[in-house]
């Protein structure tokens, strides 16, 4: 069995989140469906936040979490609705 | 399928990107004054034993933020409310905002509102929690009215803005409870000056506990209480605004659209 310090597992959370993040960019980027790509982008800011906090960056956590997740998409959702849902070619 | 494939290409892309810099990073070193930098700041911070030089908030961020670099922080902040006032101009006319009394139906479903009505109040009080304990625990004005600001927004979205409304959370008082917020700052600011010069003594403009010099400054403690000088007041101020601060561009931008 693989001894694993606890550095290393801290190191492969931040890796796989920072990855995944990619994944929820690209996402965000590509879907036509505003509503779904807002969600996306939600998705990225939370992935960073664990990057955030693992990188001993509380206070930005703090900061980060309710504007990325909670304020931005509420605005962003409140413009959708004044305009149209899906984006065109 | 051929999202998967761009997708695959933009992370080896990445993947190489980090492998390159993982070995270019064995090349940049930083300097060792980089080192004593951050320990002047974990010495300073909190430290009773020099009593004319140190800040004594246990939480370095903050004391970073609001003491060592404070006037950097004032201009931030009124940044912020100039873009906010920036908005408010641009919608003057859009909106009106008279509650017409009329009973407030609809919205989301009942177990939606019922959680809403029990989480609510957890927000504001984690959001107060953050604010409050800022020079104590990692957080601070600005993270615990962003916090804050999360209850009115959720309120929007599951009720109404005319719920809000029939409630009292109007664009006017929240510009009152803002403009509280800045003027509670700009006093805190200058604070330490106006105690200077009421005793006739010398005093620096955003001062927060003695310094040589100037023996003039707001007490770390209240009666046992640690306050960390300005700092609690500074934060108290930062959150009152930040989170009427909010709530006003979210109720403005729901509020608005153009008349006929």
């Amino acid at each position: 069995m693989i001894y694993m310090y606890p550095e290393t597992i801290v190191y492969l959370i931040m890796a796989v989140s920072s990855i995944l993040s990619v994944v929820a960019v690209y996402l965000a980027i590509m879907e036509r469906d505003l509503v779904r790509a807002v969600l996306y982008s939600a998705i990225q800011s939370g992935l960073y936040t664990i990057l955030y906090y693992f990188l001993m960056a509380p206070d930005i956590v703090l900061v980060y979490l309710p504007v990325a997740v909670g304020l931005i998409p509420g605005v962003l959702l409140i413009l959708i609705s004044k305009t149209e849902r899906v984006e065109k070619e | 399928m051929k999202r998967a494939i761009e997708l695959l290409v933009i992370i080896s892309l990445i993947l190489g990107v980090s492998l390159l810099l993982t070995f270019a990073s064995e090349l940049l070193v930083p300097s060792k004054d980089i080192r004593l930098l951050a320990l002047f700041y974990l010495f300073t911070a909190f430290n009773p034993r020099i009593e004319y030089y140190t800040v004594s908030s246990p939480e370095v961020v903050t004391a970073i933020v609001w003491d060592y670099r404070g006037l950097d922080t004032l201009f931030e902040t009124s940044v912020f409310y100039l873009a906010l006032i920036a908005g408010l101009a641009l919608a003057r006319k859009l909106y009106t905002e008279t509650y017409s009394g009329e009973v407030v139906s609809g919205g989301l479903s009942t177990i939606v509102k019922t959680v809403t009505r029990i989480t609510a109040p957890m927000i504001i009080v984690v959001g107060a929690s953050i604010g409050l304990h800022g020079h104590l625990t990692p957080g601070g004005g600005f993270q615990g009215g962003a916090t804050i600001a999360v209850a009115p927004m959720i309120f929007i979205v599951v009720y109404s803005t005319m719920f809000l409304l029939s409630k009292g959370v109007s664009s006017s008082r929240m510009l009152l409870l803002r403009s509280i917020g800045l003027l509670g700052i700009g006093f805190t600011g200058i604070a330490g000056f106006l105690i200077g010069l009421a005793v006739n003594k010398y005093a620096y403009v955003f001062q927060n506990l003695p310094k040589p010099g100037a023996e003039i400054g707001l007490p770390a403690y209240i009666g046992n209480v640690l306050i960390s000088g300005t700092l609690w007041f500074f934060n108290f101020f930062e959150m009152l605004a930040v989170a009427a601060g909010f709530t006003i561009a979210f109720t403005v931008l729901l509020l608005a659209r153009r008349e006929g």
